[in-house]
């Protein structure tokens, strides 16, 4: 950028924006449209363009000076707002004038027949959450209270009413939607989502593989995610695998973040990881928790879960990895018969509680009579031990056939 | 009319009015004098009427100046008959209007005319009284035409259609008043065009009014117009003025008096109402205003003199006037027609031939209109007058034939009137006196009129005169309501006892009451019925007449119309004296009439109109002397009005709107703004200043959900809601009384914004109550209000209802979210704290079901956590026994069961183990049968669970204190119980 700009040099930036953006519009070149609709990617040209605005005062008489630009106008005019607040970080004036600007323009994008601007609505789309987020941010930092995350919200809803009908623009759908699942769970609102996945789901006439890749990936994370919350782990399962396989091999960043939620997934349907995939994906903080699983150490799983409680709780992956105790106790009854198979092939299917108590004890978990015969009998009852618990003689009297039944990838029974 | 007025000013805004009368006046008084010198004979009272009406109604010569300003082609036009035919408008339209006269006429009555021009004008006004409006300035417009005068007429018609409309009708406010359509549009015009074309009208119709006018008056357009105009003249006292101006120029033609006065228009429509009501009697009405409007033509110029004249008897007479003009030569013809319908028939006849005559006479009265004009507004007031008089003949004919239709309209257009009278203040009090002295001519009987003038007669001052005149009209107006107006014989009646001066004294009040009153017993002197008498009670009538107006604008208007025709010169004398009493008066009446239309004022004002003739009998047979010393008289009037008018101008508003304020309950805080912008935006409104600072000094009190703002007075105030939340704790009275106080402190303190520790520890309070009691509902509020109140940093109890909160959630809404976010926000303080720690242990034996630790921790619990868990114990109950009968064989002990799950934990405090320990297992052997469960006995004889048999007959059996509403706190004995606290 210049230090010094002219006036003249100044009004010709502008107008060599505008005759862009209206050329692009004309000859429906997407490309271009996308380059000068992207706001937040802080290119030069849009940088020296904002500053052409902040010296040129009288912005908006150039738009209307000329034909080819007014009609552009309900788009042009709030958008070089929204460019020039942009550059002076004024991003609350900045996301209210993109937002009328993505209005106007999305009301044109309605009246065109065909698809061809699908591509700039994605960037509109994106660019008005990011803008929103980056508001949100700056608005909290001054105490203010951040509400166009919110208000971005219910523009793409109904930028996805415009898109989700029936014809070409519907492939642009999807896209919406992950861009409303993102603002919904950043909102801590999700239960908005369950609108939109019913229009995707229950569309009949479009088969969900037509939608781009990308936006089915994502679509199955955010998903999967939720599948996670309602602790529907074979759904999310299903979901957040199909995410993983579908995903571009090369985006490391998103499979590691697919993973984050189908380890603790898998996990809980008993199948466990390899090392090498913790690693390859920096998910470390699993390692643990699947340790104590392979070994049935109480401990080191509560351990696991307090040293990564807020990560835990923040992902929300935590309920789901607590629930992951019964199978420590599981594999914990499984060593103790292995042992008493070995000394006592005759008994071994007899478990004392007080061996399971003194087990204990050398986890250093104290737990008494009670509690130990309650874990037991949740233990029998999840079908995560085969046999059943005489009360009097306080003994585990396992099934001779198959006593810890794996769970291989299916849920705990209850 | 009185209503109208008093919508348009509140009681105390009348000296706007008066502001506005008073510009009126003066020109009106000017051409007054005028009207007076060219009518000077019986012709006179006619022509002050007319005048007195313009003046009232309006300025002439504000009036004139804004027609110069806004019309100067009416100008000309009104200065030249013949100029004004160069308004293309008028001269065609005067050729036509003939033409269209008689169609009006015979076809349209009202609406003929409305649909000339005026329909065009009036898209919103065509309704009734826009026909009549319509009518007025068709009517107008043939009158010009007829007239040279005319002429201008047509312009002033064509300009108020055009120019002077437009801006009428462009007036939103005008609008709003329905009836006022043309007023409105009047109005605005008004200004400008009341000025120009009023005032020529008011000097043509003046000149040839009388003779045709008369006729017309009475009848018909005058009536139509009448009726358009009054709604607008209620809503629209300025407006009116002007309204009655544009009217005039139809009105006027139509009705003699209200085309004649500018002003006067108002009143002249008041006086085509009037006339419309008894349009029988404006024929005879006709004949002497011919001779007047002669007279009026001639000297228009001098008029000034008469008029001054008609102003002092307008003063006097006021009420009064209105009988004397009448007995001249209209009242005679009034009655009788107003008695006899022949009279209609007649009308147009008359009309037509006092189109004729008045064509004749525009011409003539052009060249009154210029000179008056040129010599004083006064002047061409009064030529106006004539003119619009002229046209008001063939109005009125046509009128007549539509008089009774009108009349239908006509009580519709009365409160209109009634506004219209007030806009002018002048006129209105012209209008008011004329509305009084129609009325009373054409809707009473004679023998009321005698009644009525025998009670006045017996005043002393106008105190009493004023208040006998409220007897009466409340007395005539039963006798109205009765039906036994006609058949009573007022002649036999008793008189009622006079009333106390004192009292009357009050009402009189304003100065410009006063003022009247001081001189309208100078014409009462000469008044012939009631020489003295009638003189102090024009003065003290004209606020009776002004009441009148608000009970009864239609039979007021159309007794004004019928005064005015009759006894114009007169009538605009008493209508100068009544202007500023009826002021005050229509102030109120409008303020009044907003809320409600008048009905029943037509009888008084009837009576009252008679009064009214009987003094412009008197001023007829004013000597020129008398003229001139009227003359001065109301010069002066006009002067003092004027300063009046111009006060009133600014109050009434004002006045209103606090009238209109006072009117609602102070607790109505937000309204009132709401009221005065229009409209206002919730987040513009200044919460501080409208928060309730409480008075109440009672500890106790019941919740009410409010359905209004506040009232401080049952507000409690901090230091007693500290008493009062004392009292509930130590209180021994059950929850529901208990939650019904707490309740209302809650109230109390939202409504009063107290936002501090206080109200912490009310919602702590009221939350560990409702948890007791497993009230959730109460519960939730209490700790959604205490979460904000918290995060404002307010200190309380943080740590315990964090930890109810965590439990509520866990134990209640089940929602993994929640939970999450509720988790990860834990500061590590708040872990550190004894009870957020149990509700985490909890949680962690409710997601992993572990009954056991759940029932230890529910033993072991702090604060009211217990009382969360206490809700899920029984699930928590059951899905163990689930647990244990499947995981269990062949047998668990019930002693067992009822240990681990808790049913022996409210034994443990006492001292007897074992009691508490069968005690437990009974409850546990009982709950246990309850859900299914096989319970058989050992060797030993102890309970055991059969747990195989019992795995597959477990239930959950229905509550036994279920409730339809689900709220077994909410049961109906209970609820009885607490009831009466």
């Amino acid at each position: 950028m210049a230090a010094y700009l002219s006036m003249g040099e100044a009004h010709r930036r502008i107008n060599d924006y505008l005759n862009r953006f209206a050329d692009s519009v004309m000859s429906q070149d997407v490309g271009s449209l996308k380059s000068l609709l992207t706001l937040t990617a802080d290119s030069p040209f849009l940088l020296a363009v904002a500053d052409s605005i902040s010296l040129v005062q009288d912005g908006n008489r150039l738009i209307k000076q000329s034909e080819k630009y007014s009609q552009l106008a309900e788009i042009l005019v709030p958008l070089l707002r929204a460019i020039q607040c942009y550059r002076v970080n004024n991003l609350a004036d900045a996301y209210h004038a993109f937002e009328k600007a993505a209005n106007a323009f999305v009301q044109e994008f309605r009246n065109w027949d065909s698809a061809w601007a699908l591509d700039a609505i994605y960037v509109v789309a994106y660019e008005i959450r990011v803008l929103a987020e980056r508001a949100d941010t700056k608005l909290s930092s001054e105490g203010k209270s951040p509400e166009k995350l919110k208000a971005a919200g219910s523009f793409l809803m109904k930028v996805f009413g415009v898109l989700a009908g029936k014809g070409p623009k519907r492939v642009g759908a999807l896209y919406v939607t992950c861009q409303l699942f993102k603002i919904y769970f950043k909102l801590g609102t999700v239960h908005l989502c369950r609108s939109v996945i019913r229009s995707i789901e229950t569309a009949r006439i479009f088969d969900f593989e037509e939608f781009p890749n990308r936006d089915k990936v994502t679509y199955m994370y955010y998903t999967g995610r939720l599948e996670v919350f309602n602790e529907n782990f074979p759904a999310a399962d299903h979901k957040l695998s199909y995410a993983l396989k579908h995903c571009n091999l090369r985006k490391e960043a998103n499979i590691r973040m697919i993973l984050k939620y189908l380890i603790p997934v898998k996990l809980s349907l008993g199948i466990l990881p390899r090392d090498w995939l913790l690693e390859k994906y920096n998910l470390v903080e699993y390692s643990k928790v699947i340790q104590a699983l392979q070994r049935g150490d109480l401990r080191l799983l509560r351990n696991a879960l307090e040293e990564n409680e807020d990560r835990f709780l923040r992902s929300g992956v935590y309920l789901v990895l607590e629930k992951l105790e019964l199978q420590v106790y599981q594999r914990l009854l499984k060593k103790i018969y292995a042992i008493q198979k070995l000394k006592e092939p005759g008994k071994a299917h007899q478990l004392k509680l007080e061996v399971i108590i003194k087990a204990l004890k050398w986890l250093e978990i104290d737990m008494d009579l009670d509690e130990v015969e309650c874990i037991v009998a949740i233990l029998i009852h999840r079908n995560l031990v085969k046999g059943y618990f005489a009360h009097k003689s306080k003994v585990v009297v396992l099934s001779k056939q198959d006593p810890f039944p794996k769970l291989t990838g299916k849920p705990m029974g209850s | 009319m009185m209503n109208q007025r008093e919508k348009l000013f509140p009681p105390g805004t009348s000296p706007l009015e008066d502001r506005h009368v008073l510009e009126v006046r003066h020109d009106q008084s000017t051409s007054y004098p005028y009207s007076g010198t060219p009518s000077e004979g019986s012709s006179w009272p006619n022509y002050g009427v007319d005048n007195s009406h313009t003046q009232n109604g309006y300025p002439s010569n504000s009036t004139y100046g804004y027609e110069h300003h806004v019309l100067p082609s009416h100008k000309d036009s009104v200065n030249g008959a013949t100029e004004a035919s160069s308004l293309s408008l008028g001269s065609t339209s005067i050729g036509q209007d003939y033409n269209g006269y008689m169609t009006y006429q015979n076809s349209t009555d009202s609406s003929g005319y409305g649909n000339t021009g005026y329909t065009g004008y009036y898209s919103v006004y065509q309704q009734q009284p826009q026909n009549s409006y319509a009518q007025p300035v068709a009517s107008y417009q043939s009158t010009s035409a007829p007239y040279h005068p005319p002429a201008s007429y047509q312009n002033t018609g064509s300009c108020a259609s055009s120019s002077s409309y437009s801006n009428t009708y462009y007036n939103p406010p005008i609008y709003q008043s329905p009836a006022g359509y043309s007023s409105s549009n009047y109005s605005n015009q008004t200004s400008q065009w009341n000025g120009a074309t009023y005032s020529s009208y008011t000097q043509y119709p003046y000149s040839n009014y009388p003779p045709a006018s008369t006729s017309a008056y009475s009848s018909s357009n005058a009536s139509l117009s009448s009726a358009q105009y009054q709604p607008q003249y209620n809503q629209w006292a300025e407006h009116y003025a002007h309204a009655e101006v544009s009217c005039a120029p139809g009105t006027e033609k139509l009705s003699v008096t209200a085309s004649s006065q500018v002003e006067s228009v108002n009143s002249g429509i008041t006086h085509g109402t009037t006339t419309t009501v008894s349009s029988q009697p404006t024929p005879p009405i006709a004949a002497t205003w011919r001779p007047d409007t002669g007279s009026l033509e001639v000297p228009p110029p001098q008029p000034s003199g008469t008029v001054v004249v008609g102003y002092d008897a307008y003063w006097k007479h006021t009420a009064s006037g209105y009988h004397n003009h009448h007995t001249p030569s209209g009242q005679s013809n009034y009655l009788q027609s107003s008695d006899a319908k022949a009279a209609y028939s007649n009308y147009p006849e008359e009309q037509k031939s006092a189109y004729n005559q008045s064509n004749l006479q525009y011409p003539q009265v052009p060249q009154s209109h210029q000179m008056s004009e040129q010599i004083n507004t006064s002047a061409t007031i009064q030529s106006v007058s004539r003119v619009q008089i002229p046209t008001n003949p063939r109005i009125v004919s046509n009128l007549a034939l539509g008089l009774t239709k009108t009349e239908k309209a006509a009580p519709e257009a009365k409160p209109a009137y009634i506004s219209v009278s007030y806009p002018k203040t002048n006129e209105k009090t012209s209008v008011g006196d004329a509305t009084n002295s129609t009325l009373k001519p054409g809707v009473f009987p004679k023998s009321l009129r005698g009644y009525v003038e025998r009670a006045l007669a017996r005043c002393k001052g106008d105190a009493q005169i004023a208040a006998s005149q409220a007897v009466m009209k409340e007395i005539i107006t039963n006798a109205t309501t009765d039906g036994t107006l006609h058949t009573r014989d007022w002649d036999a009646e008793p008189l009622f006892p006079l009333p106390d001066v004192n009292n009357l004294s009050k009402e009189s009040q304003t100065p410009t009451s006063f003022l009247l009153f001081k001189k309208s017993p100078t014409r009462r002197t000469k008044s012939r019925w009631e020489p003295v008498a009638e003189e102090k009670s024009a003065g003290v009538s004209t606020p009776k007449n002004n009441n009148a107006i608000r009970y009864g604008g239609w039979k007021q208007v159309t007794a004004r119309d019928q005064k005015a025709l009759v006894d114009s010169s007169e009538e605009k004398e008493d209508m100068v004296q009544a202007p500023s009493i009826s002021n005050v008066e229509h102030k109120f009446a409008n303020i009044q009439k907003r809320f409600k239309k008048p009905r029943l004022s037509v009888n008084v004002t009837a009576t009252e109109n008679g009064d009214a003739s009987s003094d412009s009998d008197k001023d007829v047979n004013l000597t020129a002397e008398e003229r001139k010393k009227r003359e001065s008289r109301s010069k002066r009037f006009g002067k003092g009005r004027g300063n009046h008018a111009e006060k009133g101008h600014v109050k009434p508003k004002v006045a209103g709107l606090a009238n209109l304020y006072t009117r609602r309950a102070t607790a109505q805080v937000l309204s009132k703004p709401l009221d005065d912008s229009g409209s206002r935006a919730v987040e513009d409104i200044d919460w501080d200043s409208l928060t309730v600072r409480g008075t109440c000094q009672e500890i106790e009190k019941r919740y009410l959900r409010l359905t209004s703002a506040p009232d401080p007075a049952t507000v409690r105030p901090e230091e007693v809601l500290e008493k009062a939340l004392l009292m509930v704790q130590n209180s021994q009275k059950n929850y529901l009384y208990k939650c019904d106080q707490l309740k209302s402190i809650r109230q109390d303190l939202t409504v009063q914004r107290i936002r501090n520790h206080l109200t912490v520890k009310v919602y702590e309070i009221h939350a560990r109550l409702a948890l007791e009691v497993g009230d959730l509902a109460e519960y939730n509020q209490c700790q959604s209000q205490l979460k904000t109140l918290y995060t404002e940093g307010i200190e309380g109890c943080h740590m315990e209802f964090t930890a109810y909160g965590l439990l509520s959630v866990i134990l209640h809404s089940h929602n993994v979210r929640d939970l999450l976010s509720l988790m990860s926000r834990l500061s590590s303080d708040a872990k550190q704290n004894a009870a957020v720690r149990h509700a985490l242990a909890v949680r962690r034996a409710v997601t992993s079901e572990n009954y056991v630790m759940f029932f230890r921790l529910y033993k072991t619990a702090p604060n009211l956590n217990s009382c969360i868990m206490d809700q899920y114990a029984d699930k928590m109950r059951y899905r163990a026994v689930t647990c244990i009968c499947k995981s269990h064989r062949p047998t668990v002990p019930v002693s067992y069961i009822a240990q681990i799950l808790g049913f022996a934990h409210t034994m443990a405090a006492t001292d007897e183990n074992d009691e508490k320990e069968s005690d437990g297992l009974e409850e546990c052997a009982a709950w246990l049968k309850a859900h299914g469960a096989c319970l058989i006995s050992d060797n030993s004889g102890e309970a055991q669970l059969d747990s195989k048999a019992s795995a597959t007959t477990l239930y959950v059996p229905e509550p036994e204190d279920a409730v339809a509403h689900g709220d077994a706190s909410l049961a109906v004995d209970d609820f009885l119980t607490s009831a009466p606290s």
